[in-house]
């Protein structure tokens, strides 16, 4: 197994070479720059066009590439032309936003999900296997933006009962215990709306796992050794039937720091998502391409962890 | 099994397709009735076509119909909180400070607790009122500024003229990287070594005594007074020591601003809200609210929360969701005429980099007068804004829009909807259809297609682009999108500013910011002057409007009539839509106004109850 990691760890380094060229030439060759439409009667368009030689707008790609790399290499992504900060820093604060809330979106999915996939399974064909599965179609059909809007609109306007903008109540001061419950507080709607109908993937292959599973033969054994009907399906069927799930998870890891635009959007939430698009509709060069990189060594780094988990639960994959 | 399935599926996809039409209401249906508790539905439509006052039948408004000042009902309560919501579906990029920000809606955050130096007027020139006083010298050049006593920054220490210079110095220095360095402060004797490195200090800029300076300048005009001298103050005794390039991302600017406004920063939550408590020791007095929240509201919300109480009052309220919000029973509504207007241009001539001048191309496209005279004839823009406005915005006349109030000329005549006119107007011009494909050729007898370029964004954007190509085919103007279809912001603005050849006509929108001086787009040697159109008369009347002979406002007035009337004339760009911001405030909150003439200061907003008044 510590091949195979190291192998795929190594095919990373081109990978996230070619990642950074790609990202950096396309975010330039984007039309227009941070400041274009800036002007307006309180700038001088000769001010701009000053800015823009000073920022380095007009040096040749590779000249811009190599001065980025190197300042990357530092641990330096640059300074972000709209928030006059570090992007570093800008996507510290953004990260930890989208990692908390998609934390929590992960943990709901799987509370909701894995007993509602167990059940569904256990009693396939059964009304309450048809009820689970209708309200996954239902979630899997339902468009996320306007479930969270009716989500807010209930939960958080008519029956007031969670905040309804931001991730954290103004004023709170960092570190502190109310801080904590207060970031908690905001971000379980935001979280519940997601979780909700995110549910199909997870409970559709648990099922169909289960009932697959529960046909094969060690199961037949381990009943007619005298098993209990809860130790067969808690012990015997259920772990074998989390493989699929456990494949998802490396991604779903991915996930976590990526941040959902519309959630963002609806919630008030600064995240990953709302930064990465604004930053491409305002040409923020450095936030784009640092934003990008980022993401894309997440996904790399979601693929291996997926198959070492995979390696780690299912021992044929490792044999091979 | 195989018979009832069918049935149940066929079922279901009946019902997926009745969920789908449902689809658009619900969306719309948080805005529509939020707190819609216990009554019954048909009771509550009744009340809201009751009233819908300012609206008439068709569900259309007028800006005329609302006021700029809060009623004041009831008495203010000792202290209390306000919250206020700037709607915005972004996080605000948090450069706290004058000096440095560039985002729209950090002005927002940085006005509750810093301010300008100077007052201004109902023409939004400096007056004596504020924080600092001016005199100028005979000559108009050389101002005096004296800064006030008692105007102390937060932390105690008095706001010195030595403050005042040193937010010149920053600006004006070669590593200052933001946008508001400019003509203006190169109008400062001095300024232009001093930025170019080759001073260390601006020669006309004198510090006299703790409290005045003296700043002497290249020329003068009554631009000088509406942001022609800089009127904000820097904190050099905090900033002093931290090189200019990293000052925008110090701590005295994102993390503990400080200032010299009626409210003190107590704590930021980055990219969403700041929290501010009174500060006891404003030079104008002590304020009425102990705190003030200020935070992002999202557009799709910002109807609930007024409703709610959440937030006391916005920024700006979205025009476009409020005929969802007229019947809201606890906000009151405000609005004005905005600063800012939608036009058409027209690719006249081509911006010379070497001279620095926009020159004009007898061989344009649109060269010919007639041809744009008969183009402005062709559309309906009250049509316009009724259909996709609601009547928040209406047909534009002249360039100098109604914000100005004393300025923008409404005898002038201009151009209205006339298709019949337009098709005069062509015909006499020579613009026939000689091969009969329902398109007029130019007189010369070439085909004459029109590439017309407007930006992407919003529901209207593609309905209106098509609008007016339809309006200018039924007089037989052939028109299409550039690219046939619509442009990317960025893109847009990088065509357009690059003068891109396949370019003819654009729609663009201009904000205008407080000085009504035009030369900033206008000007032969603005680079904003998108249309590139320039004439002697026309650089004469930039320049008869901002002489010192122009600090007479009648003298002025004159001048920007005939400005106005030159720009008709001519037209190398006609306003489409004049605008109007609106303003939703709670029924708790008042003495606030939106006016300029207004004597009303941020410091005196106060609330008449502890909690918002909900519906």
């Amino acid at each position: 197994m510590w091949k195979f990691s190291l192998r795929r760890i190594l095919i990373m380094i081109p990978q996230l070479f070619v990642l950074s060229v790609l990202l950096f030439v396309l975010a330039k060759m984007m039309p227009g720059d941070a400041l274009s439409g800036m002007i307006d009667p309180n700038v001088d368009p000769e001010r701009i066009e000053e800015l823009r030689n000073q920022l380095g707008f007009y040096d040749p790609w590779h000249v811009q590439y190599a001065s980025w790399v190197g300042d990357l290499l530092k641990g330096d992504l640059g300074t972000s032309f709209r928030f006059k900060m570090p992007v570093t820093e800008l996507m510290g604060q953004r990260i930890v936003n989208s990692f908390w809330l998609s934390l929590a979106t992960l943990i709901l999915t799987y509370l909701i999900a894995i007993p509602l996939g167990i059940t569904s399974g256990r009693f396939n064909d059964t009304l309450r296997d048809q009820l689970i599965t209708g309200y996954s179609y239902v979630g899997f059909a339902t468009p996320l933006f306007i479930f969270a809007l009716v989500m807010l609109w209930l939960f958080g306007f008519h029956l007031q009962w969670f905040p309804t903008s931001g991730s954290v109540a103004p004023g709170s001061v960092p570190g502190t215990f109310e801080y904590v419950m207060s970031k908690l507080y905001h971000l379980l709607l935001p979280a519940l709306s997601m979780a909700l109908i995110s549910t199909y993937s997870t409970i559709q292959y648990l099922r169909n796992e289960i009932v697959d599973t529960k046909q094969k033969d060690f199961i037949l054994m381990a009943r007619s050794k005298g098993a209990s009907e809860s130790r067969v399906y808690n012990r015997h069927i259920f772990r074998n039937s989390l493989l699929p799930i456990a494949a998802f998870f490396g991604y779903e890891i991915t996930l976590l720091i990526g941040g959902s635009i519309f959630i963002e959007n609806i919630f008030g939430y600064p995240g990953m998502g709302q930064l990465l698009l604004e930053s491409i509709s305002q040409r923020d060069y450095s936030v784009v391409v640092g934003t990008t990189l980022l993401f894309g060594i997440a996904s790399i780094l979601g693929a291996l962890l997926s198959d070492i988990i995979l390696s780690i639960i299912d021992p044929r994959i490792r044999i091979k | 099994m195989s018979k009832k399935f069918k049935w149940l599926f066929a079922l279901m996809l009946a019902m997926l397709l009745v969920l789908a039409a449902c689809n658009n209401e619900s969306a719309d249906k948080p805005k529509d009735e939020p707190s819609e508790n216990t009554e019954d539905p048909a009771e509550k439509d009744d009340e809201k076509e009751d009233e819908e006052e300012p609206a008439n039948e068709d569900g259309l408004f007028s800006i005329e119909d609302f006021v700029m000042t809060k009623t004041n009902e009831g008495e203010a309560i000792e202290g209390g909180e306000l919250t206020y919501g700037v709607v915005a579906s972004s996080a605000f990029a948090g450069t706290l400070n004058y000096n440095f920000y560039s985002d729209a809606y950090d002005y927002e955050f940085i006005a509750w607790f810093d301010e300008p130096l100077f007052d201004s007027d109902v023409n939004y020139a400096y007056t004596n009122d504020g924080a600092a006083e001016y005199e100028v010298s005979e000559d108009g050049l050389t101002f005096t500024l004296t800064i006030k006593d008692g105007v102390n920054w937060h932390d105690g220490e008095p706001v010195t003229a030595a403050d005042w210079a040193f937010a010149y110095e920053v600006i004006g220095h070669p590593d200052y990287v933001g946008i508001r360095y400019g003509s203006d402060f190169e109008n400062v004797v001095g300024m232009k070594e001093y930025h170019a490195g080759e001073a260390d200090t601006i020669s006309g800029i004198e510090i006299v005594d703790e409290k005045t300076l003296k700043i002497t300048h290249e020329t003068t005009g009554p631009s000088m007074l509406a942001g022609g001298i800089w009127p904000y103050a820097l904190p050099k005794h905090l900033l002093g020591e931290t090189p200019v390039a990293e000052m925008p991302e110090s701590k005295w600017v994102r993390e503990t601003p400080i200032g010299m406004g009626p409210y003190k920063v107590e704590s930021i939550v980055p990219g969403e809200s700041v929290t501010y408590v009174k500060n006891e020791d404003y030079w104008r007095g002590e304020p009425k609210l102990d705190k003030v929240t200020a935070k992002i509201i999202g557009p799709s919300t910002v109807i609930n929360a007024l409703e709610t109480g959440e937030v006391d009052m916005v920024d700006s309220f979205p025009t476009d969701q409020f005929v969802d919000a007229a019947d809201m029973s606890n906000v009151e509504w405000l609005g004005m005429v905005d600063a800012a207007y939608t036009y058409i241009g027209f690719k006249l001539g081509k911006w010379d980099a070497d001279k620095g001048e926009n020159v004009l191309d007898p061989d344009a496209k649109m060269a010919d007068v007639n041809l744009r005279k008969a183009m402005w004839h062709a559309v309906d823009n009250d049509a316009v804004g009724e259909r996709f406005y609601n009547g928040f915005r209406w047909s534009g006349t002249t360039l100098l829009i109604p914000f100005f109030e004393n300025f923008h000329d409404s005898t002038i005549e201009t151009p209205t909807y006339d298709p019949e006119e337009a098709k005069r107007i062509l015909d006499e011009a020579g613009y026939e259809d000689k091969d009969g494909d329902g398109f007029r050729e130019t007189p010369e007898g070439e085909e004459l297609v029109i590439n017309f370029a407007s930006m992407e964004g919003g529901d209207t954007a593609e309905p209106l682009a098509n609008y007016y190509i339809q309006a200018w085919g039924e007089v037989g103007i052939k028109v299409q999108l550039l690219d046939g279809r619509l442009q990317e912001f960025n893109t847009f603005y990088d065509r357009v500013e690059g003068d891109d050849p396949d370019i003819d006509i654009y729609q663009g929108a201009w904000g205008t910011g407080t000085d009504v001086n035009p030369a900033g787009i206008h000007g032969l040697t603005s680079f904003a002057n998108y249309t590139r159109y320039a004439s002697e008369e026309l650089e004469k009347l930039h320049i008869d409007g901002n002489s010192e002979a122009a600090f007479d406002l009648e003298y002025r007035k004159q001048v920007y009539s005939d400005w106005q009337q030159h720009m008709v004339d001519n037209i190398p760009m006609f306003p489409t839509l004049y605008r109007s911001v609106l303003v939703g405030v709670n029924n708790r909150v008042i003495n606030y106004s939106m006016d300029p003439a207004s004597d009303l200061r941020r410091y005196d907003i106060a609330v008449t109850q502890e909690e918002p008044v909900v519906e």
